[in-house]
């Protein structure tokens, strides 16, 4: 009975870890940007941007990219996958091609270079860390709120007492 | 049959006047049905887990737990670690709520010790406890974070390298368990997986009650003195109520936030208490009795009344700011009128008492 009851706690808190690591690993977000650049002289060869990649991420378009253009998306876990409507040449028949990506845990913005993964180029040629020019500084911005105060100085009602 | 029926008003004036005020003015305020409806539901789902915290403790006999704060100060921490870990989503809702339970039970086991040393007087201890946990909180939040607690987002951190922004966005979970499963009836949207949430808390307390943990609570909130007798161990079970409503309240307020998008870091926590404690008595509660049923009931009607009461207040006065003050008026007012009928009935008990035990020593001295 003793024995029961110390391991009981024990159990509940290892399941609680396991649950937060879990949660820690799916949850993981990411800000995917999508690049139709040219990539030049990658071994040597260049991969030139696409007349015109239409990203689908979950249903909803995330942009329709032109040359030198880039689109944006966020995905929570770490198993990308993204539809693209690929159109290489003006008047050319779109292809649409469905594309998954492992993205590293660790980067909060990643740069997709859309010409490479559609070459079929190693991880090391698409994929980039999106690292913002100036730290983000966003303002204090007033946000929503409820009736309750919720956001408002913290004074109970009393204002200026 | 006319006792009957004033007994019934007598037990029921709240919910009553209530009824009373929301019923006069919804037709002032003209918001249609379907508006009112969509309200009532959101805000149902963002509050009803917080009210429904509120019952162990008085299950217990110590009263309405205003200490309810501290759970959701643990949830806020919580909740300012998954925003910087960056975990989006129903996962990171998932992670607030397991990482806000070890915070929640220590500061729910030194609330419960506090209430056990303040014996009579658990709600004021309470309340003056948030405010001293609330300076904590603040020094965390304020120096530790971001100082001594690695912060990796400039996003949460403030400008000066240490300390959180007064406002941290949680844009990337906003409603998200509202939105996973909800339908919409007639433009009407139900969160049905907040509400199974809740539903699974509104089992868990009907379990929970018939368990021998709930029965002891029960034993120590009729009378202590009594289950101590009968081999209860009352201060430990008085902790264990405030513990689990602590846990739950920090539970309650990670589907407020998702709900929210944002937490306003240092005043987000500040008023829960004292408005889901409101909420609760407006359905009927007492300092000594409250069930699932007040508070579904009181969510309904003090969040009908809110969102009513300025459009109504603009109709009468011309001015909606007249509304705005009538309803913080009515809802610190109906905490007021619970704690004057909680203790003018206790009076009364006790001199019924005295009464009756003059009148069994008159007999007595008669007898002999």
């Amino acid at each position: 009975m003793k024995t029961r009851r110390k391991l009981f706690p024990i159990l509940t808190v290892m399941v609680l870890v396991a649950i937060a690591a879990a949660m820690m690993v799916i949850g993981r977000g990411h800000t995917v940007y999508f690049d139709n650049r040219t990539l030049e002289g990658y071994n040597g060869q260049d991969f030139k941007a696409l007349h015109r990649i239409v990203v689908t991420v979950k249903g909803e378009e995330a942009g329709k990219l032109g040359p030198r253009e880039r689109g944006m998306a966020v995905w929570i876990g770490q198993n990308f996958e993204m539809t693209l409507e690929v159109t290489p040449e003006k008047g050319d028949e779109p292809e649409i091609r469905t594309i998954r990506l492992k993205l590293p845990y660790n980067m909060d913005g990643i740069i997709v270079n859309l010409p490479a993964v559609l070459a079929g180029l190693p991880e090391d040629a698409w994929l980039s860390e999106f690292v913002p020019a100036v730290p983000e500084e966003p303002e204090e911005e007033p946000f929503e709120g409820d009736e309750f105060g919720f956001g408002e100085g913290g004074d109970m009602g009393l204002g200026d007492i | 049959m006319s006792k009957k029926v004033l007994n019934l008003a007598r037990n029921n004036a709240v919910p009553i006047m209530f009824v009373i005020i929301c019923a006069i003015f919804i037709p002032m305020s003209g918001f249609s049905t379907s508006y009112l409806l969509n309200e009532i539901i959101t805000r149902m789902g963002r509050n009803l887990f917080l009210v429904l915290c509120l019952l162990f403790p008085i299950m217990a006999g110590m009263g309405l737990n205003f200490g309810m704060t501290l759970g959701a100060m643990a949830a806020e921490i919580a909740i300012i670690f998954v925003a910087d870990w960056q975990i989006w989503g129903v996962p990171g809702i998932v992670l607030a709520m397991i990482l806000s339970i070890p915070l929640s039970v220590a500061l729910g086991w030194l609330c419960g010790t506090l209430m056990n040393m303040a014996r009579g007087r658990e709600m004021i201890t309470g309340y003056i406890m948030n405010f001293f946990i609330t300076g904590w909180y603040q020094f965390i939040v304020l120096y530790v974070m971001g100082g001594v607690i690695p912060i990796l987002h400039a996003s949460i951190q403030l400008p000066r390298g240490f300390g959180i922004r007064n406002t941290v966005s949680l844009l990337n979970m906003r409603q998200y368990l509202d939105d996973l499963l909800a339908i919409r009836i007639s433009g009407v949207k139900i969160p049905v997986l907040t509400f199974l949430v809740i539903g699974m808390l509104c089992l868990f307390i009907v379990w929970f009650r018939r368990t021998k943990l709930g029965q002891d609570m029960r034993a120590v909130g009729q009378d202590m003195e009594v289950a101590r007798a009968a081999g209860i161990k009352v201060e430990r079970t008085r902790i264990l109520s405030i513990i689990m409503s602590t846990v739950f309240a920090g539970f309650g307020m990670v589907i407020y936030l998702q709900n929210m998008g944002n937490l306003p870091t240092y005043t987000g926590h500040s008023q829960i208490g004292m408005f889901c404690i409101a909420a609760l008595l407006v359905g009927g509660a007492s300092v000594e009795k409250a069930t699932i049923g007040n508070a579904f009931l009181g969510v309904i009607l003090f969040h009908l009344m809110f969102i009513v009461a300025p459009k109504a207040g603009g109709f009468i006065t011309g001015d909606t700011m007249v509304g705005e003050y009538f309803r913080v008026f009515l809802s610190y007012g109906v905490i007021t009128v619970a704690l004057i009928m909680y203790e003018a009935k206790k009076r009364m008990v006790r001199s019924r008492v005295g009464q009756e035990l003059a009148a069994a020593q008159k007999e007595g001295e008669g007898a002999q």
